[in-house]
């Protein structure tokens, strides 16, 4: 039996430092994420903070290359890298947004150039993770027989980041939060200076200090990029941002000006002056905008567009706004009779807006009698009021005039499943109706999704034949489509044809429709949008599978609804538009796969450099590879589903992501807690990797029905099922790493810095391969990977354990 | 001034002498090929169009970073959001309104005023109406240096230009998701009135808008034909 080193004391100073600083650095990649994605998009931002987080890899890869000389001067360094971490983090985002650094990503893709900026940005945001990381690194290595307590410490310390995160976006403004954040190091560095290292860090801390000071007074001109919609709006004549709020949500900015008009793709018909006004922007980009109060209900601007098409057939005295946003559809079921309206929104900051410093702005619409803002999900809210009934269940107008760009292709959307709108049908009173509202597309994509889904719904709810429920109307810029719960009758059509006529609209879908009816008032040379519409709605299989973009229905296992990209179909779309054109047709899930590759690339640098560098036996080294780079990948994996499955469940996204990133953290820090009492062995690790597996296992079939069977019960039993379904499997993974660790410390411990590199690296890989696996082939299919990754860790451990141990009795 | 500037000085002064002298313009050969193969090519055979748009120096309508693009067969940023149209678009839409000489032309979103330069080639005259002091200050001195029948005003431009109406055409290149009724109303019977509806980055899907006798047509041009395939099996 090998015998046990005797155990370094880890002082509680040093695990309250551990603690805050790793605080500290989550919080720092939460606030520098909302940061990037108010002056760029989100995506970016996931970009960047990609490359940024290798600085946990890079880190590792110093270590193993430079360990003794390092644990040589640990003392000295410890403190001083936490500290330099901090006053980065205050400093990178200014710098990154100086004239020389200043970088723009529309630019980027249509050869207006940057790449040299975006290089540098890459390179100053990779600082303080790498400065940081490495003192964890240090931290780790120097006492690597305590790791259960020091792994407890860092994980704790990061949840409670992401809950600080939260609170200091809620609070401060953008900008101020990484000041904050990164006084957190300093104060941990601080800590951990022993007298002859305060001679050094002391003045380091006041310059820190100082330097917050500075820059909070600072007027934080953040330089968004000219093609920010904010940025645009701007330039609208007495344009001035009139409230600005920042939030969990996001920073929520309200812009008026008297050139700022919203009527979409209103009718010829309409000769009145459409007013400006106010618009709500969340992170730059635009939200909704706040209708002003009408004098005249018959001439809500609404009226006049295609969205009027559910109230052309009916006087719906109960209505369901889906994510109602600013009140638009509300205001528009007001002025068209409604008695009861119910309103979802899942942003509680701009609701907050509306009910209180905007109520008269927007005439008071969310305190207007009949009218009960609920502020959460939809979905949630859907699966929970089961006993109310609507006569019609709008939701708002899709994607942007002149499309996206693809910018949404990753963002889940439970509004537009095949699951929603199959509930959606189960709460119409007899005669009610659902309508569902877009810009026409080019190439047609959403305006294909939509229709492809509702006829899927229809049919899944018992309607046998869908094309007597549908009716569909088109203007020159937008369509809305209902489907009603019975079939249209001769008087729906009467007046939908009336109505057409008098807007200058046409039918796109009622049964029985000429097909010279479709192209009165709006031709088009392009009748092939008509043909694959008439193959949908008589749902010929083909006609979904063999379009150039992905229009089937999406599920709430794959609920990425503005995702049309076909990674088989981009040769032949690039023939079809150009190249050039290429980037702007789906931005956002470009940007994934970019960010899966610069990552994997630079993974692979970081984790190959080390491997010349160490003098042991390489399958040794494969094993230790295997071993923490699948825990890197199957523990990020599980948590990405979980957060997915839970906003879901709780149907509030920011907190549900803060809450199950916490309980994981908690939970795997318990588990590493008490995985130090554990005596270190192959077997033991092997069987709690497999106890992992199974669970996860377990999840991919049993978690999606356990939460939707639940999702209705009161708050302390979501709570309790949640901390079980999350805790559970949390609390046994977060063995696997100390465990590991102290395994290898037993009888290979040049390794360890290794195994911290590779563990981070394949950490920061697997969010963004998880999305792609998940846009590819669904939630289910994340989770599985995510078992087999610990299968594997558990095969590699107890491979690589026999050599040890053979090699330890030998 | 070191070497650097100096040459890129000389460099600069050289290529503004030689656009001075007769037939020395550097970009002229830039020019016609982009008229030969970006669009005569592609379909465009408006002759007065064509000749416009050969005649027409789109280099100094962009910015100085953007000069060496300023041919080539996509839009370009000139800054605050806004983009120069690809020289295919621009064509597009100006064969589309079929400009006549005597023609009065509204245009809605100067940007770099090259849609305007091309218009005023052909018509008797040309309003054109930009929200953006900065680009539309940038555009009125630059057309006032070459054309004397541009009038451009900064202004909101949804009313239009009341006082200067009924116009034969209405060319709005800054598409918006609305067609301001004031814009309707100044467009003469049996007007047009071309649109760009699509992100600006893509191929934009064309609209025209005809009015005859109170009743209003759209008519969605160049559209982006959808060749369907099946997945390889």
């Amino acid at each position: 039996m090998a015998v046990e080193r005797i155990p370094e004391i880890v002082s509680n100073r040093l695990l309250i430092s551990l603690g805050l600083h790793s605080a500290a650095i989550i919080a720092f990649q939460l606030s520098l994420m909302q940061l990037i994605s108010v002056v760029q998009w989100h995506h970016f931002a996931y970009m960047i903070i990609s490359i940024a987080m290798l600085g946990f890899g890079a880190s590792g890869t110093l270590l193993a290359l430079a360990r003794k000389k390092i644990l040589a001067h640990s003392n000295f360094l410890v403190p001083l890298l936490m500290m330099l971490s901090g006053m980065l983090m205050m400093v990178v985002f200014p710098l990154s947004r100086a004239g020389f650094l200043r970088f723009d990503v529309f630019l980027l893709f249509s050869g207006g150039g940057g790449w040299l900026a975006l290089l540098m940005n890459y390179l100053v945001f990779f600082l303080p993770f790498f400065f940081g990381a490495l003192a964890i690194g240090i931290i780790f290595i120097r006492q690597s027989s305590q790791i259960g307590a020091l792994y407890f410490s860092n994980l704790l310390g990061s949840g409670a980041g992401g809950l600080l995160a939260l609170w200091l976006m809620a609070v401060f403004l953008p900008f101020r939060v990484p000041l904050l954040i990164g006084l957190l190091s300093i104060v941990s560095g601080l800590l951990l200076s022993d007298r002859h290292g305060m001679r050094w860090n002391a003045p380091l801390g006041a310059v820190g200090l100082l330097l917050a000071l500075i820059l909070f007074s600072a007027n934080g001109q953040l330089h968004l990029s000219e093609y920010k919609a904010l940025e645009k709006t701007l330039h609208l004549p007495e344009a001035k941002i009139t409230h600005t709020t920042p939030s969990v949500y996001g920073l929520v900015q309200v812009v008026h000006s008297p050139a700022q008009r919203f009527a979409p793709a209103v009718s010829f018909s309409y000769t009145k002056e459409i007013p400006g006004g106010n618009a709500v922007f969340v992170n730059g980009d635009f939200y909704g905008h706040i209708l002003p109060p009408s004098a005249n209900p018959n001439e809500h601007i609404l009226n006049y567009t295609t969205q009027q098409l559910p109230y052309v057939i009916s006087d719906p005295e109960i209505v369901l706004c889906i994510n109602a946003g600013t009140g638009v559809a509300v205001s528009h079921a007001l002025a068209n009779g409604a008695e009861k309206i119910d309103a979802v929104i899942e942003n509680r900051a701009v609701a907050g807006l509306l009910k209180n410093d905007l109520l008269h702005a927007s005439g008071g619409l969310f305190q207007a009698p009949g009218v009960k803002v609920h502020m959460l999900q939809a979905r949630n809210f859907l699966a929970r009021q089961s006993t109310d009934h609507y006569d019609l269940i709008v939701l708002p107008l899709l994607e942007g005039f002149g499309g996206t760009s693809g910018l949404n292709a990753l963002r889940e959307e439970y509004s537009y499943t095949l699951e929603a709108f199959h509930l959606m049908l189960q709460r119409l009173n007899p005669g009610g109706m659902i309508a569902v509202s877009t810009w026409l597309d080019y190439p047609p994509r959403t305006s294909l999704k939509i229709p492809a889904t509702l006829v899927e719904a229809a049919i899944r709810s018992g309607i046998e034949d869908p094309t007597q429920h549908f009716a569909a109307i088109r203007s020159w810029g937008t369509v809305t489509f209902i489907l009603k719960k019975e079939p249209l009758i001769k008087d729906d059509l009467i007046a939908i044809r009336h109505y057409c006529n008098e807007m200058f609209f046409d039918p796109l879908l009622l049964p029985e429709l000429e097909p010279k009816e479709r192209q009165q008032f709006n031709m088009t040379g392009d009748t092939q949008y008509f043909e694959r519409l008439d193959r949908i709605m008589a749902r010929d299989p083909l006609a979904l599978e063999d379009y150039g973009f992905a229009i089937a229905p999406s599920t709430d296992d794959q609920p990425y609804f503005s995702q049309f990209l076909r990674i088989g179909s981009f040769r032949h779309l690039a023939e079809i538009f150009g190249e050039e054109q290429m980037p702007f047709l789906e931005l956002g899930y470009l940007t994934l796969i970019i960010t899966l590759a610069q990552s994997t690339l630079l993974a692979i640098i970081l984790i190959v450099l080390p491997l010349f560098a160490l003098k042991k036996s390489r399958y040794k080294k494969s094993a230790t590879l295997v071993y923490f780079g699948a825990l890197g990948l199957g523990y990020m994996f599980a948590e990405i589903i979980l957060i997915q499955r839970f906003v879901l469940y709780f149907g509030q996204p920011v907190f549900a992501m803060a809450a199950v990133i916490s309980t994981m953290m908690l939970f795997s820090g318990v588990g590493s807690r008490l995985s130090q009492k554990m005596n270190v062995n192959a077997s033991r690790i092997r069987n709690i990797a497999l106890l992992v597996t199974g669970l996860l296992l377990l999840f991919a079939f049993v978690l999606t029905p356990l939460l939707q069977a639940s999702i209705a019960l009161g708050i302390v039993f979501k709570i309790t099922i949640s901390l079980l379904a999350i805790g559970i499997p949390a609390f046994v993974m977060g063995m696997l790493f100390p465990l590991g660790i102290r395994f290898l410390d037993k009888h290979n411990p040049e390794q360890i810095p290794w195994a911290w590199g590779v563990n981070g690296c394949l950490s920061v890989i697997s969010t963004s391969l998880a999305t792609l696996i998940a846009v590819e082939s669904g939630f289910r299919t994340v989770i599985i990977i995510a078992a087999l990754t610990y299968l594997l860790a558990g095969l590699a451990f107890s491979l690589s354990g026999k050599i040890f141990q053979k090699k330890s009795f030998s | 001034m070191s070497r650097k500037t100096r040459i890129t000085f000389g460099l600069g002064a050289l290529f503004t002498w030689l656009s001075f002298q007769p037939g020395g313009d550097p970009y002229a050969g830039s020019r016609k090929q982009m008229v030969d193969e970006q669009i005569r090519a592609r379909g465009i055979d408006h002759a007065p169009t064509l000749e416009a748009m050969e005649r027409v120096p789109r280099h100094r309508f962009v910015p100085a970073d953007q000069q060496r693009f300023a041919y080539a067969d996509r839009p370009l940023p000139i800054g605050y959001g806004q983009t120069i149209s690809q020289p295919y678009i621009v064509a597009y839409m100006t064969q589309i309104i079929d400009p006549k000489p005597h023609y009065k032309v509204l245009e809605i979103g100067t940007g770099s005023g090259y849609q305007a330069a091309i218009l005023a080639e052909i018509v008797d005259k040309v309003y054109t109406i930009e929200i953006v002091p900065e680009l539309g200050r940038s555009a009125s001195r630059l057309l006032n240096e070459l054309y004397d029948n541009v009038s451009v005003k900064i202004a909101d431009g949804y009313h239009g230009w009341e006082e200067a109406g009924p116009f034969d055409a209405i060319v709005v290149t800054a598409a918006a998701g609305t067609i301001p009724p004031p814009l309707i109303e100044q467009l003469k019977e049996g007007g047009k009135m071309i649109i760009p509806v699509g992100s600006p980055y893509l191929t934009q899907q064309l609209m025209l808008v005809e009015k005859r006798s109170r009743r209003y047509t759209t008519r969605s041009l160049m559209p982006v034909r959808f060749v369907p395939f099946r997945r390889s099996e």
